[in-house]
């Protein structure tokens, strides 16, 4: 039988440079890859960091607007115990202050309950589904609800139930 | 390929984080916020805030704590138990598993709890921007089997692969990376809003096993704000002879300003609570103003916080521990921020708990980290360092000026142009500097090096760019390149990140401590650098305009030359600007005078010293600030 010739040393150094060459290669492949995720990660976080950086903004207000709003509650209080002119009408410049930054006070009393808008806090005898009274005020910003108002809604008949804790 | 979220489904609140290039990130809700309550309306799909909002008004519709009911039979003693006080009807369902009804329908646990996961993937979704599909969901290390299938069966429910259920304690152990620190043995104290547990957990094989769980299954934040209630109500009932638990809308009031007073007390010493008008008196509206110290509080809860380290020994006890035993302590749940709560968990086990992620996320995030591992995120992230102390170079003045700032993410390169402080300087100095303090002397030099063959010109004019380069290593590579003749000069120097963590810290409290004797010291440097510009722009411009300028013109700003230059040493910040602004002003006349003479000469002499004199307000160096040039150097190639 022929026999076929042992791989000659030439060949050997030809073999190890080609697969040496193949590696460098695919190294080379898995780099570029790995350089261009790390590119398209860089370009995506600095389109989010732009969207981010207006919707910090918003939240900001929002947050502001937020821990303002209890002082605007007091002055309600005192109106509606006291019947003053005068906290009426700091009350109404304070309200137009907020209505320029977008603020508008959610209208509540006699309408629906909607728990998009609004908080139900009591129940009381009443027209059914309808909101009797407003315990606070609730405000949009913009088209967004900056904080629910808090109501007790009307129910016919006679539970009048309690606020339950949960 | 989709992410996979990391799901907290909570008793009371759920939570739901993900894994961002490499870290998890808790998925805010369309509400905005970082959790959403675990309560349904099952009849008209409302989830989270929204549903509890109408709670009061239907609370036979409202689902909440439906997680008490998963996987249970109707006949088990704890569901017994909870149909008492829970308001939704509860009956026996297929299989004798307790089911809910809701007008006249009939509702499993699981496809209540699988409308919460709904909205949890909807909320991910569009915060991801993709499709979310596969989940992994925490349960309480006690769960047991029936429980766990049934959590599984309400993410699928929900159109979520449920990749795994890992137990919360061992979501919190991952969450802070407690496995790759080989802590042996963890115990984690839960206080969330209706639950406390305790777990005890060891790890054995990479993976973390419970050794013995125990708690009180109706102990949470809602007990501490009942008993922070009654304590208000009954200060004022003793002043005013009202009890506002007996009025619906002053109770609800009362119930958000003890939150919110409990809530300040974590931080501040004493609350005011102030809630005007809060009732109608016989005589009059009444206000209900008080203030509650924090040793106050402390005093009301304790009794609940006394009530927690019972089951804590009992756990101990089964799992064959002693506290001494315990490597590390994990707090979870919102109630775990009060600091007597903290205070009494160091107290029982000798040491300080881990409470740095935030409690009421952790979980989630523990859950995330799983959802990382099992996608094979989290391997293949690269760990680049970032360089621990501001680099720069000194400048004229003894004036450090930074070029890359500290915790800059390594590799970076940084260049700058700067230019000579004296006429005719064929040579810059480079000194390269580490810290964070403004003056060069108070940080450290890490090697010098020389760049000559500049051109003979006045000062200002040479242009020298200098680059730092720091590769992945941590080595700095520091150039200078005279911009006219291409000449360069540079070295390189190891080791620029290679502080320890201690001296790091030390560097940095230094210039805290040091920041506001630095300023002044800067800034007096800055105004001697101011000053000498000025005059040499005086001396300039006097010698450029030669004899069109007047003689009285000439003395004036001679004098003030000399004031300035007399007082140059030793005079203070304020009195080297008051004197530099008067020398400049003088200077002005000559500009004036130049302009005014029939026989101008137009080019240099005019244009230079206004041009000078902004240069020289910038200060001067070895290496000079161009402000002519860009500031921001180019990124050297």
């Amino acid at each position: 039988m022929k026999r076929l010739p042992k791989v000659g040393n030439m060949d050997k150094k030809k073999h190890e440079k080609h697969e040496k060459k193949e590696n460098l290669e695919k190294k080379n492949e898995e780099l570029l890859d790995q350089l261009k995720r790390t590119l398209a990660d860089y370009r995506n976080l600095e389109k989010r960091v732009e969207e981010n950086k207006l919707e910090w903004i918003k939240i900001a207000n929002k947050q502001l607007l937020l821990r303002i709003l209890p002082g605007l509650d007091a002055l309600l209080l005192a109106e509606k115990h006291t019947k003053d002119e005068g906290i009426a009408l700091s009350i109404k410049t304070f309200l137009n202050i907020l209505e320029q930054d977008g603020v508008l006070k959610i209208e509540t009393i006699g309408k629906d309950f909607d728990p998009n808008l609004m908080e139900c806090v009591g129940i009381i005898e009443g027209e059914e589904g309808k909101v009797i009274e407003e315990l606070k005020p609730g405000y949009m910003l913009h088209d967004k609800v900056l904080r629910p108002a808090q109501v007790t809604v009307g129910k016919l008949g006679n539970d009048n139930q309690a606020i339950e804790n949960c | 390929m989709g992410k996979i979220i990391g799901i907290d489904l909570g008793t009371t609140n759920s939570c739901v984080a993900v894994m961002e290039g490499g870290t998890p990130i808790v998925v805010h809700s369309a509400e905005g916020r970082n959790v959403i309550p675990s309560v349904v309306d099952p009849i008209d799909h409302v989830v989270g805030d929204i549903a509890k909002r109408q709670m009061v008004l239907k609370p036979k519709r409202t689902i909440f704590s439906i997680k008490r009911l998963m996987g249970k039979k109707f006949t088990d003693e704890s569901v017994k138990e909870d149909s008492k006080w829970l308001p939704y009807t509860i009956k026996s369902g297929r299989d004798g598993m307790a089911v809910i009804e809701v007008e006249g329908r009939s509702f499993t646990p699981q496809e209540v709890s699988a409308m919460i996961l709904q909205k949890i993937k909807s909320d991910a979704e569009s915060y991801l921007g993709s499709k979310v599909t596969q989940a992994v969901i925490t349960v309480p290390a006690y769960f047991d089997d029936s429980q766990r299938q049934a959590t599984k069966q309400a993410g699928e429910i929900a159109g979520l692969e449920v990749l795994r259920i890992i137990n919360e304690p061992t979501a919190a152990a991952l969450a802070y990376g407690l496995d790759k620190k080989n802590a042996h043995t963890i115990a984690v104290y839960d206080l969330g809003g209706g639950t406390f547990d305790i777990s005890i957990l060891e790890l054995g094989d990479g993976v973390y096993e419970v050794k013995s769980t125990n708690g009180d299954t109706h102990l949470g934040g809602d007990d501490f704000d009942k008993v922070i209630i009654d304590y208000i109500a009954e200060e004022f009932k003793k002043d005013n002879g009202v009890d506002l638990r007996k009025d619906p809308q002053a109770l609800q009031r009362l119930r958000e300003a003890a939150e919110k007073a409990k809530i300040e007390l974590s931080s501040a010493q004493q609350a005011e609570i102030n809630q005007p008008f809060i009732t109608q008196g016989k005589d009059g509206p009444l206000h209900l103003t008080m203030t509650l110290t924090r040793p106050k509080l402390e005093q009301i809860v304790d009794p609940l916080i006394q009530k927690t380290l019972h089951p804590v020994e009992l756990a101990l006890k089964d799992a064959k521990l002693k506290t001494a035993g315990i490597d590390e302590i994990i707090l979870v749940g919102g109630m775990t921020r009060m600091p007597k709560v903290v205070e009494a968990v160091t107290k029982v086990f000798g040491k300080e708990p881990n409470k740095t992620v935030n409690p009421d996320e952790v979980v989630a995030v523990g859950a995330a980290i799983q959802g990382g591992v099992l996608g094979g995120e989290v391997k293949d992230v690269l760990l680049l360092d970032v360089t621990p102390l501001t680099l720069g170079i000194e400048t004229y003045g003894g004036v450090d000026t930074p070029l890359i700032s500290r915790n800059t993410t390594i590799p970076t390169s940084k260049s700058q142009v700067f230019s000579t402080a004296a006429d005719n300087q064929t040579q810059v100095e480079i000194n390269v500097l580490q810290g964070e303090r403004p003056m060069a002397t108070d940080n450290k030099s890490l090697g010098r090096f020389i760049l000559d063959g500049i051109p003979p010109a006045p000062r200002g004019i040479p242009q020298v760019e200098v680059s730092f380069d720091i590769d992945a290593n941590g080595i700095l590579s520091v150039k200078a390149t005279d911009k006219a003749t291409g000449r360069e000069q540079s070295i390189k120097i190891t080791g620029s990140t290679g502080l320890t963590k201690d001296e790091v810290e030390k560097m940095t409290k230094e210039a805290e401590t040091h920041a506001s004797e630095d300023i002044v010291k800067k800034e007096q440097v800055e105004a001697k650098n101011a000053a000498d510009s000025m005059i040499f722009t005086a001396e300039k411009s006097l010698k450029d305009a030669g004899d069109k300028v007047t003689e009285d013109i000439k003395k004036e700003v001679e004098e003030k030359v000399a004031e300035l230059r007399k007082i140059l040493d030793t005079g203070s910040k304020e009195e080297l600007e008051t004197k530099t602004r008067e020398l400049s002003d003088s200077l002005q006349k000559i500009g004036q005078a130049m302009y005014q003479k029939p026989e101008q000469q137009q080019g240099e002499g005019s244009e230079e010293p206004k041009a000078d004199s902004e240069d020289q307000a910038n200060g001067q160096a070895n290496g000079e600030k161009k402000s002519e040039e860009p500031v921001e150097g180019e990124v050297v190639e």
